[in-house]
């Protein structure tokens, strides 16, 4: 369509149409995004939210873009400085009300951003090497971290307001740990022939060197000691962080591609000057190591006196310090900690730590701390070293004094004090002075002009890490002083960004900062919060005893086991959104740089409601844009969501309040997409709910037979949900239950993944080779004693069309026997042929899509809003533009209430109904006769047939009222108004014999077949019923529906193939021939129909029964093979939806029994000898298209898989119609359609009533 | 025969009239009186209530005021029984009296029968005139002559928006469709508004019979009362009146022998102040929440049900058949150049006569205020008034040459409303004063757009830490930001027009809000955390009755002794000041 306005939008001329709003006709032309939180595009214009405001040429105000209309002429603009101010307010103001937590504490608190709550999640199912590949997105050192970190998280951690922290760090360990065994290693891209030098090969230096190795750069690390490490190495004792660990860890990074030159050094060896050459940038992390002086007389001359730093550092040395006797170790930090228990280990007979205040100030750890007590090291508090005391020049005591605590300082500590006179000797053999480090840049930034601090501090951006030297960066302990190993990890990583981003660009801007929304930002959270939380116990960490501990290096913490993990992965209490990746309010409050103290105020707090198994709702996250409220009551018509109160107060819950699951709700889960925040999100099937990025991946629903499209949202290898997608699919971002949450069973950890044999009624688990051998042997051997007939094959109508093609050809050209069916359609007895002698076949001859252009819509047989929930949104929504619902229904199914006329008949009277609508319509003149003479045969007997059925003899065989049948009879008669039926074929309940002819008489008597905007949808229960029969996948039909009486096709197919199937194409009854043990050996592909005891009688026969299922069915653990079938999620795959678009499922993980169903029946043929080809996808699917003509006509148009029929069928005779429905069905196609009836036509219904 | 008549709306029923009716009938059947005892609507002079109004055989009419149940005896004995009117009570009639002022400056086009007919009685709104106009239309005239009259008469919409009513209907008329509707919105929602209540319970049938010409004019069938709740009397008048019409064949099919077709269902809101918004106010007879949608598409092209569909409110349909049967001209002479006809107020706050007023367009806010209100109560100086309630403004007492007149009264930042007029004195504190309204508003929010809904709370919690002596440098930057946010992103009325109140005052009292904010003062000594009490040591007799009357014992001193209060103690409840005997107690 051509629009057929002009208006201006920032400066730009655009068409537009009269009803677009702006937004639309922005998005339309893709001229700027404008953010919206209440808009949806699949409901009408809302207009809450005030995001999406925009100016107008000449208006005062701006407007919502969302809801107002476009006139001719209007200029629009859509992004200045007042819009982005009004826009960040009304941001400012939503968050302002938004009492919630986008992360937990833990990931807020961490320098570094580690993702605790998703690695946790991972861990909490075991999986460690997700959880490790998680936690090296941010941090490069879990190994090292798990050890030494300060665990600012765990301070942070809620869990402190429960009962006590959860134990981070230790789980961070116990994953590194189980990885490194066999690490999980990155893709390290191809060099981009950048370089980048990195001095230092401490925390910082490494985590640097380890992103720009992942960014492309080549790095080389320069290192002054022997070894890299750093800090890690030659300030952290071995008791704490094994070396060989450390060494495994710095290798995992180095072998990444990292060059490394160790005993190097910036000053002596190389200049910043000389870098400049070779290295398009420079990354110093060079520390902190020079151990502060105590500041007391002949400090430096003492044999005796070591510095802290120089201890631990000598220690790692080939040639450690010989220490004995006494040890005073003066400091209360974590140096003096490690370096008092170092000493205990290397000889010391006591340590000593003299610390100036109390044990209250110790910045140490206090685990550190405790441990040290335990392992006996003594410590004296409130005392300072005043002096030497020492003989020829070796120390021989400390002059000390004790300190007494005075007013607090501005660290806020108490400072300490002497107490005159308390002087007092402390006899030792070696003072250690862990008072702190120094930064020693040496003459680096006088000779280099690098501008440093007082404190020689290099000055460096707090985000860009850059220097006062272009090309140069710095960042770890150099920058700040002496600070801690996960700040230096922060820095390497951000700095490496910084990088990159100066390589390619040649500057470097300071990053946007991403919002996060806390809970403390409105205040303390009182414990009362927490009040309904399960206590659970803490997991303590094994250590081994004290005394074990002095006698050596070993490492004191054993670690955790893995059921330990398993109870402290459970007591985190998941703090962080569970929306965090995908929430459109966090994405728009970064962009806007929103501030969220800006308005601070009261904000309202309410529960969770967590009453439902599958949603959750949070109503504090809720901003009102009410898509949840329309989508449920205006869309599904169920109305379970609403809005409370009034005002400041207002908010979105369950209605009356109630839990959700007390409501109307139906579990579609349709509000969860609907939702743009975390407000309504669904309770993810895992054990801990991550949240964990992920990627979308674009599939087909594998429930009923409507072909919704849906989107699986991937987070690791098998971990894995659905949403909602607008996709090419008529469902358009609407899913029901089954396709919203029914993905959950393809989660089940205990499904066999192992093919099995059964010995003398035991299952044995086995290999491919051996299962498949015996299955082979035993089929073959039974069709040779007992002939090709004795064997038959059952396929589940949610097999895909290649699967099944390639089952019944196995059947037909391999086994040469027609023995190919499916249990579900034998079993039931279904209506699959009900057309055929009428129309050619038994198909939809209108689309999903045709619902929309009915003027009236006629629901046979079918619960929509139980079975078919799409098909009902369909129908609704048509409602809405005017069309009009008849349901046809014994019982007031939920439908009924939506109905503009409930035909209530009694059960089995159909056929009466529908033919007294034909007799009403001939009655008034108004079949149609052209139609009737050119397409249908058999018009007159009919007519007489039904010729009798006045309303008056109808109402008596329906038990429907008079009034309602003129109300039908009006309706549908006039052969202008559009009339599409909906006829469940594959429902029992309300079904009569012959209500699916009489149904086909009607459409043929008023013309309505090939006419768009009429026909007949036949909805079917499972995901490929239709493609099954396209697929031949019956003893009546080949593929291309052939039937036994098509000679000439039967022979066309045959020489396809290669076969004679004039020879094994003949009818048979494959239940009867069940019943009556004909058949000794049974293939059963994804069907159980043991499910139901009384079907024994028919595999009862049967001596050797092969299953192929993904689960131990019923019907499997009845079976002598089992062969572990591949999901959906596993499968590629088309899928033939009820009314015929031929869609592509989509396989997203490689099956993990190892097999797709494909390779599964490939590979039993090959055992059984059989040659069974095409054997690859797009072969399989070139051959359907020459067996099937239908599906041809795919292929001429280039279509197929994801594109649908509707896209061939659109060119072939213009926009929007499904030629394939107007041509393929016998009244269209040059043949006539016969209209059926016969002597018990209505006997169900009236029995002698008619009958003269 | 006397007659005599009891002012029996709500105002009158609250004052006690009921009382003094069943006194009155009481005192005639005791001294057996001829006389006969009729009920009325309210005359506007509720500041008199219970109202009495004795009519001579000569048709002499002499209102008395404030008749209370005791008072009744004498009236009946010495004026009813035996002729001599009891002067010292009478409001009006006889002699001159004060209160003629009150109705001097008025001109009754709206409430020309409040008050002296008996609204329960079809009959007698008809000997008045009642049902002309309606019956003239229907006969004479084309539905497009009579938009064209309503059109020539200048008359607006009385609900607040102003629109040209005429102009409204030729919309609904031309909008496309056979089924349309009209809608009386009757859901008054002001805070001390009472007009329509007023003529709901005086003169309903005024208002039905503007319905009907409405719907005559514009092509509708049926019509919707949207009528409070909380208004009992009024829903019950209007039952009333519509059961009588019925009764007379003058509702439902061919009203009145024409072959107009009209039926009237009343629609009682639950009280939400936001229903008196069309969108909602639709949204809530369709049974759905009670929220505004965005316009367009507006109520005259998709209204109720998706039809087109014309809201005015009761004043506006009251004025119809005056219109008509007096002509537009008559209409259109009254007023200023764009503001014709009269306009109902209700006078409320610190005046002396509070009632109900309509007065002619183009009359002055000083006029209103002295004249018909008789100025401020107690001598106090007149500080500023807040026109249409707390979506309008405040207007200083410097504009009191203002006259009444949208465009005029639009441009101080005020808005003519549906015609509240609260007058306020030197001792309103103008902040004080803008957060009862804005508190209003923030709590009737329905809560969908986002800054009515969050932005209304920002602004009131901000107000509030002014007046609790909390107020921030850059509070007023934040307010003005705010306000000019809030009444441009919002769909409705409310949203948009909330912040008038702050704007307003803001705008003519900034130094009030500096006061607080900088120097924690109230400057019309009203915010009680901002007031410090302490003891005037010439005046203080030392009497310790101030001490005593301290709940916290803020006041130390002994007797005879100049006392003082500890400000670190002192509440600031004013207990002391309003003890103390000899005005020893500051406030400040």
């Amino acid at each position: 369509m051509t629009e057929q306005m002009k208006i201006k939008i920032n400066g730009q001329e655009y068409g537009a149409n009269p009803g677009d709003t702006i937004l639309d006709v922005v998005r339309r032309h893709d001229i700027d995004h404008i953010p919206t939180l209440c808009h949806d595009p699949k409901l009408p214009p809302y207009g809450s939210c005030y995001l999406c405001v925009v100016e107008i040429e000449g208006l005062e105000k701006l407007v919502p873009s969302c809801s107002s209309p476009v006139a001719p002429g209007m200029a629009i603009s859509t992004d200045n400085e007042r819009i982005r101010e009004s826009r960040k307010t009304a941001l400012e103001l939503l968050l302002s009300n938004h009492y919630a937590d986008c992360l937990g504490p833990c990931t807020q608190t961490c320098p570094a951003g580690v993702d605790v709550q998703g690695y946790i999640a991972l861990m909490s199912m075991g999986r460690y090497r997700e959880a490790v590949e998680l936690i090296k997105e941010k941090n490069p050192l879990p190994l090292v971290c798990g050890r030494v970190c300060v665990r600012e998280c765990e301070s942070a951690c809620r869990r402190n307001l429960v009962d006590d922290r959860v134990g981070i760090d230790y789980l961070k360990r116990y994953a590194a740990d189980v990885d490194i065994e066999n690490p999980w290693t990155p893709d390290v891209p191809k060099r981009n022939g950048k370089r980048v030098a990195v001095v230092g090969g401490g925390p910082a230096g490494l985590t640097c060197a380890y992103f720009l190795t992942l960014k492309g750069y080549g790095v080389t690390l320069f290192e002054s000691s022997p070894k890299l490490g750093g800090m890690l190495r030659y300030g952290i004792p071995e008791y704490r962080l094994p070396k060989a660990l450390l060494d495994r860890e710095i290798k995992w990074i180095t072998d990444l591609g990292v060059e490394v030159k160790t005993g190097v050094s910036l000053g002596k060896d190389f200049s910043l000057e000389s870098l400049k050459t070779g290295f398009d940038a420079t990354f110093l992390a060079l520390g902190a190591q020079k151990a502060k002086t105590m500041g007391i007389a002949d400090e430096g001359q003492t044999e005796g006196i070591i510095g802290g730093a120089d201890f631990l550092r000598a220690m790692q040395t080939e040639d450690p310090p010989k220490i004995y006797g006494t040890v005073v170790v003066m400091g209360g930090g974590n140096t003096a900690i490690d370096a008092a228990r170092t000493s205990l280990r290397t000889g010391a007979d006591k340590v000593v730590v003299l610390y100036r205040r109390t044990m209250k100030e110790m910045p140490a750890h206090q685990m550190e701390i405790d441990a040290a007590a335990e392992e006996g090291v003594e410590m004296r508090f409130l005392s300072a070293p005043l002096s030497i005391i020492s003989k020829n020049g070796r120390l021989e005591a400390l002059r000390c004094i004790r300190m007494e605590l005075g007013e607090p300082d501005a660290s806020g500590r108490r400072s300490p004090v002497p107490v005159k006179g308390s002087e007092y000797d402390l006899p030792c053999a070696f003072a250690i002075s862990a008072i702190g480090q120094d930064i020693d840049l040496g003459t680096i930034d006088e000779e280099s002009g690098l501008a440093v601090t007082r404190q020689k501090a290099i000055k460096a951006g707090k985000t860009s890490f850059a220097t006062s030297i272009p090309g140069v960066f710095a960042g770890g302990d150099v920058i700040t002083g002496p600070a801690v190993a996960i700040d230096a990890i922060a820095h390497g990583r951000q700095a490496a960004f910084a990088i990159d981003e100066y390589v390619r660009k040649g500057s470097t801007t300071s990053a946007d900062k991403e919002f996060i929304s806390r809970k403390e930002a409105f205040g303390e959270i009182p414990e009362s919060a927490f009040a309904e939380v399960r206590r659970i116990e803490k997991e303590r960490m094994a250590e081994l005893p004290a005394a074990e501990r002095i006698k050596g290096q070993a490492e004191v913490e054993v670690g955790f086991s893995e059921g330990q993990v398993m109870n402290e992965t459970g007591r985190c209490l998941e703090c962080g959104c569970s929306a965090y990746f995908d929430c459109d309010l966090r994405k728009y409050a970064t962009v806007f740089g929103v501030d969220i103290n800006k308005f601070a105020g009261d904000a309202r707090k309410h529960r969770v409601d967590g009453s439902h198994p599958l949603i959750a709702l949070d109503p504090n996250k809720c901003i009102n844009c009410g898509r949840c409220v329309r989508t449920c009551s205006e869309i599904l018509k169920v109305s379970a969501l609403g809005f409370v109160y009034r005002g400041f107060k207002s908010v979105v819950k369950p209605s009356m309040e109630k839990p959700l699951l007390e409501t109307t709700c139906i579990s579609c889960g349709n509000c969860i997409d609907a939702c743009p925040t975390g407000a309504i999100t669904e309770k993810m099937p895992f054990r801990k709910p991550g949240p964990w990025a992920f990627k979308e991946v674009e599939s087909l629903c594998a429930f009923c037979s409507l072909g919704c499209n849906l989107s699986y949202r991937v987070f690791h290898d098998g971990l894995f949900t659905v949403s909602n997608v607008n996709g090419a699919s008529h469902n358009k971002g609407y899913l029901c239950t089954k396709g919203r949450f029914g993905y959950r069973y393809m989660l089940e950890k205990d499904r066999p993944l192992k093919p099995m044999i059964r010995k003398k009624g035991e299952w044995h688990e086995s290999t491919w080779d051996e299962a498949l051998d015996l299955a082979a042997r035993k089929l073959t051997a039974i069709a040779n004693a007992s002939g090709a007939d004795s064997i038959a094959v059952l396929a589940s109508p949610t097999l895909t069309n290649e699967e099944l093609y390639l089952l019944q050809k196995f059947v037909r050209t391999g086994l040469k026997s027609n023995n190919i069916g499916s249990f579900t359609n034998l079993a039931r007895g279904s209506e699959q042929d009900g057309l055929d002698r009428m129309f050619g076949m038994t198909v939809s001859t209108a689309t999903m899509d045709d619902l929309g252009k009915a003027d009236v819509i006629l629901v046979v047989n079918a619960d929509l809003s139980e079975e078919h929930l799409i098909a009902g949104l369909k129908v609704k929504a048509a409602q809405k533009t005017g069309a009009r619902l008849v349901t046809v229904s014994s019982s007031e199914i939920p439908l009924v209430k939506s109905s503009d006329l409930w035909i209530d008949g009694k059960r089995g009277t159909t056929t009466a109904l529908i033919s007294g609508v034909c007799e009403a319509i001939i009655e008034k003149g108004l079949e149609q006769k052209k139609f009737i003479e050119t397409r249908t045969e058999g018009y007159e007997a009919f007519k007489s047939s039904i010729a009798r059925l006045d309303p008056g003899l109808v109402a008596e065989i329906t038990g429907v009222k008079r009034e309602k049948l003129l109300a039908l009879f009006d309706l549908v008669s006039d052969p202008k108004t559009n009339v599409v039926v909906v006829y469940g074929i594959d429902s029992l309940w309300e079904k009569s014999k012959n209500d699916l002819q009489a149904l086909g008489n009607l459409l043929m008597l008023s013309g309505r077949v090939g006419k768009p905007g009429n026909g007949i949808i036949l909805l079917r229960d499972f995901a490929n019923s239709q493609g099954l029969l396209d697929m031949g996948v019956d003893p009546g039909y080949l593929p291309g529906h052939i039937r036994a009486n098509d000679a000439g096709r039967i022979e066309e197919l045959g020489k396809l193939w290669g076969v004679d199937l004039q020879s094994v194409f003949k009818p048979v009854d494959l239940k009867d021939a069940m019943e009556k043990d004909r058949i000794k050996g049974l293939i059963v592909f994804g069907e159980d129909p043991l499910s139901v005891t009384s079907n024994l009688k028919l595999t009862s026969g049967a001596e050797f029964m092969v299953v192929v299922d993904s689960f131990m069915t019923a019907t499997a653990s009845e079976a002598q093979v089992f062969l572990p079938a591949s999901l959906p999620i596993e499968t590629e795959g088309t899928f033939t939806a009820c009314d015929r678009r031929v869609q592509r499922t989509t396989r997203v993980f490689a099956p993990r029994s190892g097999r797709e169903n494909r390779e599964i029946l490939a590979a039993l043929a090959e055992k059984m000898h059989i040659p069974l080809a095409p054997k690859k996808g797009p072969d399989i699917e070139k051959e359907i298209r020459k067996a099937v003509p239908l599906y041809g006509k795919l292929a001429k148009e280039g279509f197929w898989g994801k594109g649908l029929f509707e896209h061939t069928f659109m060119t072939a005779t213009g926009k929007g119609e499904f030629a394939l429905y107007q041509d393929d069905v016998t009244p269209q196609r040059g043949e006539k359609g016969r209209y059926l009836f016969g002597d018990n036509y209505f006997s169900l219904e009236i029995g002698s009533k008619l009958m003269p | 025969m006397k007659t005599i008549k009891v002012g029996l709306g709500t105002c009158g029923v609250s004052a006690g009239g009921d009382k003094t009716y069943e006194a009155i009938k009481y005192e005639i059947e005791q001294q057996s009186i001829q006389a006969t005892v009729k009920e009325t609507g309210c005359n506007g002079m509720c500041y008199r209530e219970p109202l009495m109004e004795v009519i001579d055989e000569d048709l002499k009419s002499y209102l008395y005021g404030e008749v209370t149940p005791e008072r009744v005896k004498r009236i009946m004995t010495e004026h009813v029984l035996n002729g001599t009117p009891v002067d010292e009570w009478i409001v009006q009639g006889g002699m001159p009296t004060e209160d003629d002022l009150f109705l001097k400056k008025q001109k009754r086009i709206v409430l020309r029968n409040c008050g002296i007919i008996d609204p329960n009685s079809i009959e007698e709104y008809m000997a008045v005139g009642g049902y002309q106009a309606i019956q003239k239309v229907l006969k004479e005239y084309s539905p497009d002559r009579v938009i064209e009259a309503i059109i020539a008469s200048g008359l607006r919409g009385r609900g607040g928006g102003g629109f040209l009513t005429g102009v409204k209907w030729r919309f609904c008329r031309q909008s496309p469709g056979t089924i349309k509707y009209i809608i009386c919105n009757a859901d008054e929602g002001d805070p001390g508004a009472f007009m329509d209540r007023s003529t709901l319970e005086g003169d309903p049938h005024s208002v039905l019979e503007g319905m009907m010409i409405c719907a005559y004019a514009i092509g509708a069938e049926e019509g919707y009362i949207y009528a409070r709740a909380e208004y009992p009397k009024a829903v019950q008048r209007l039952k009333d009146a519509i059961r009588n019409l019925l009764a007379k064949g003058f509702l439902g099919k061919g009203i009145f022998g024409s072959n107009t077709n009209f039926s009237i269902k009343i629609k009682e809101g639950a009280g939400a102040f936001v229903c008196g918004e069309e969108t909602a106010l639709i949204a809530s007879i369709e049974g759905k929440r009670g929220m505004p949608r965005f316009r367009p598409p507006f109520p005259a092209q998709s209204g109720l049900w998706g039809k087109p569909t014309n809201i005015n409110n009761v004043e506006t349909y009251a004025n119809v058949p005056w219109i008509i049967v007096n002509g537009p001209e008559a209409f259109s002479s009254m007023g200023t150049e764009n503001s014709k006809g009269s306009k109902v107020f209700a006078l409320a706050g610190k005046i002396l006569r509070g009632g109900l007023a309509e007065v002619p367009m183009g009359i002055t806010i000083n006029e209103i205020v002295h004249e018909i209100g008789g100025g401020i109560k107690g001598g106090k100086k007149f500080k500023a008034v807040q026109m249409g309630g707390p979506s309008g403004g405040c207007i200083p007492a410097s504009m009191g040459d203002l006259q009444i007149d949208y465009q005029q009264i639009n441009k101080t930042g005020a808005i003519m409303g549906s015609g509240g007029l609260v007058v306020m004195d030197e001792t309103t504190c103008m902040v004080d004063m803008a957060k009862f309204f804005l508190r209003f508003t923030q709590d009737e929010s329905c809560g969908k757009c986002t800054f009515c809904r969050v932005g209304t709370k920002r602004m009131l919690e901000i107000l509030e830490r002014i007046t609790d002596g909390k107020g921030q440098e850059g509070d007023v930057e934040l307010l003005r930001h705010l306000a000019y946010q809030i009444r441009n992103n919002t769909i409705c009325g409310l949203g948009q027009t909330a912040p008038n109140p702050v704007l307003t005052t803001l705008k003519y009292f900034p130094e009030e809000y500096e006061a607080h904010i900088k120097h924690k003062k109230c400057p019309a000594h009203s915010c009680p955390a901002l007031l410090t009490y302490s003891i005037r040591e010439e005046a203080c007799k030392g009497c310790m009755a101030c001490a005593k009357a301290c709940p916290v014992e803020a006041v130390s001193g002994e007797k005879k002794k100049v006392h003082a209060i500890d400000q670190a103690l002192c509440i600031r409840c004013g207990k002391c000041f309003e003890t103390c005997k000899f005005d020893a107690v500051l406030k400040d």
